[in-house]
């Protein structure tokens, strides 16, 4: 069992961005007898022109400040600049100017020892840790993050370890700002892994939730829109599963055939939200409003 | 009438207040449920129960002579083992509402979603608007009404009992079959829905048992007294 949750702000266009960090801890919280051992989420942001965002974590606290510089240096050698860095424990965030392809540059920094990467963005970022929805905002002001949207999962792990890497979202390495969270289990996770593998892919986890996320973005940078690669996933990937994606542009989400794990979500003329449970709607709209339950094979999308 | 705060009680504290005042026949509104979870669980004495707002998973369930009202929406698993009384839900309510049912009634006002009246063993579902995926999976007993569509699998591996669809048919489930509905049958069903406050008249469709798979030929001891 899992906790999904994803929060749409669809006119921060003209708006300005929304809590997006803060509704979704509240959602999280109220969650969390879904998951106690992780809490991750995505918070799509302004858009940061050609500049990237990285999310960095590494093993050992005591080596962060070494592995910052080797992750710098791993971004210069690609060609970019590094414009800011920030460390929190052993999280570190670069703001990066970089232009060429960030296949490349994220190769680079997977090939850097210590470095274990968990998003690449134009507009995003994934922030995940061990613990509650409060625990991770404590540590990491995920509340004070704003934007146009995002997701996030509180973790009961069934089918990989619990740690810092396989907590969700999972970034679509190495597409930018393209991450998911699911709550649900692959069946076909080992041949389809295999099959991305024998074409030259690198997993960065041993969970299948990664494979969606990876599944997802081949679709989109191969020109399909969000809501083909959705209805394609559903023929594609066997097994239990409801799960969101967050973009650059919007959110999506897809239910299995067996309309196996829940999802509920409302939705206003400004706001969207989408959970597993009506009780985490209920912890941002405390108004009286329609609820939509998607059923077995449905798929949702909203843009920003 | 008694007047609760879900938000100043646990989970535990307002079954179990709900418990003692079930056993008074006390009339109780309960205001500020937020969705929780296991509202009103395991009561046992007929009494009069309004809540609020909307209810979590496993609400209403377990329950043996209660009349509980909610105007909100349900998760999954509202009214979860019914043994008598009712259970009326004013709008949605998610999977498998009625599950293993044996007695009373579940009425949702509007749309439920997949596994509704699943493993049934009595008693009466009543959905307004549209069930989802595998409406009336295994029932045994009992009987479902949906006035609007269902979805895939209807009557999947179903025993005994009785499915009207009022709208469409996504499709049969294993071994289930599709009859006429007798004129004086429909018109006692309409009759029945009034009652409900459900004014529409649909044409309805039956679900039953094809009973290909069907390999039972003993009945239940309380069957065989009847018989």
């Amino acid at each position: 069992m899992c906790g999904v949750s994803g929060i749409i702000y669809k006119n921060a266009g003209s708006d300005g961005p929304g809590p997006v960090g803060a509704d979704l801890v509240k959602m999280l919280d109220s969650l969390a007898h879904r998951g106690r051992d992780s809490t991750g989420v995505t918070v799509v942001g302004e858009d940061t022109d050609e500049d990237l965002l990285v999310r960095v974590w590494t093993e050992h606290e005591s080596e962060a400040d070494t592995v910052l510089e080797r992750a710098a240096d791993a971004v210069r050698a690609s060609g970019g600049v590094v414009r800011r860095r920030d460390r929190v424990g052993a999280f570190i965030r670069l703001a990066v100017d970089y232009d060429d392809d960030v296949a490349k540059l994220a190769q680079a920094l997977l090939d850097t020892e210590g470095v274990d990467l968990h998003s690449i963005g134009r507009a995003s970022e994934v922030v995940k840790d061990v613990g509650t929805a409060s625990d991770v905002d404590g540590r990491h002001a995920v509340g004070q993050l704003r934007g146009t949207h995002g997701i996030g999962h509180v973790r009961m792990a069934t089918e990989s370890i619990v740690d810092i890497n396989h907590a969700h979202p999972f970034w679509a390495y190495p597409f930018p700002d393209v991450t998911v969270v699911h709550n649900g289990q692959l069946t076909n996770y080992h041949s389809l892994k295999r099959a991305y593998e024998d074409r030259g892919h690198r997993f960065q986890t041993g969970n299948d939730s990664e494979l969606i996320a990876v599944y997802l973005a081949e679709k989109l940078a191969e020109g399909a829109t969000l809501e083909r690669a959705l209805h394609e996933s559903l023929d594609d990937l066997d097994g239990t599963f409801t799960y969101l994606v967050s973009t650059r542009n919007g959110v999506g989400c897809a239910k299995d055939q067996w309309s196996a794990k829940p999802l509920v979500t409302m939705e206003t003329d400004d706001v969207v939200a989408i959970a597993s449970e009506e009780t985490a709607l209920r912890s941002v709209f405390s108004d009286e409003i329609d609820r939509i339950e998607p059923q077995q094979g449905e798929v949702m999308t909203w843009s920003v | 009438m008694v007047r609760l705060d879900a938000a100043e009680l646990s989970d535990r504290e307002l079954n179990g207040r709900l418990k003692e005042l079930a056993a008074d026949g006390a009339e109780v509104t309960v205001v500020n449920p937020q969705a929780r979870h296991n509202m009103a669980v395991g009561i046992l004495d007929p009494f009069d129960l309004h809540i609020e707002g909307s209810v979590g998973y496993y609400s209403a369930s377990l329950l043996d002579g209660p009349r509980v009202t909610i105007d909100g929406n349900a998760g999954w698993a509202l009214g979860e083992n019914l043994m008598s009384g009712s259970v009326k839900v004013a709008k949605d309510a998610g999977a498998s509402v009625g599950a293993s049912m044996r007695g009373g009634e579940v009425v949702v006002g509007g749309n439920a979603g997949a596994r509704a009246g699943i493993s049934m063993k009595g008693g009466t579902l009543v959905v307004g608007g549209d069930a989802g995926f595998l409406t009336g999976f295994m029932m045994q007993k009992g009987t479902i009404v949906v006035c609007g569509d269902v979805g895939d699998a209807v009557g999947d591996s179903m025993y005994e009992g009785v499915i009207y669809v009022g709208g469409r048919i996504g499709s049969l489930g294993n071994d289930a079959k599709t009859e006429e509905v007798p004129e004086e049958e429909l018109i006692a069903l309409w009759d029945a829905l009034e009652q409900h406050g459900i004014d529409e008249k649909p044409h309805f469709t039956k679900v039953v048992s094809a009973k290909k798979l069907y390999h039972l030929d003993s009945l239940e001891r309380l069957e065989m007294t009847a018989v």
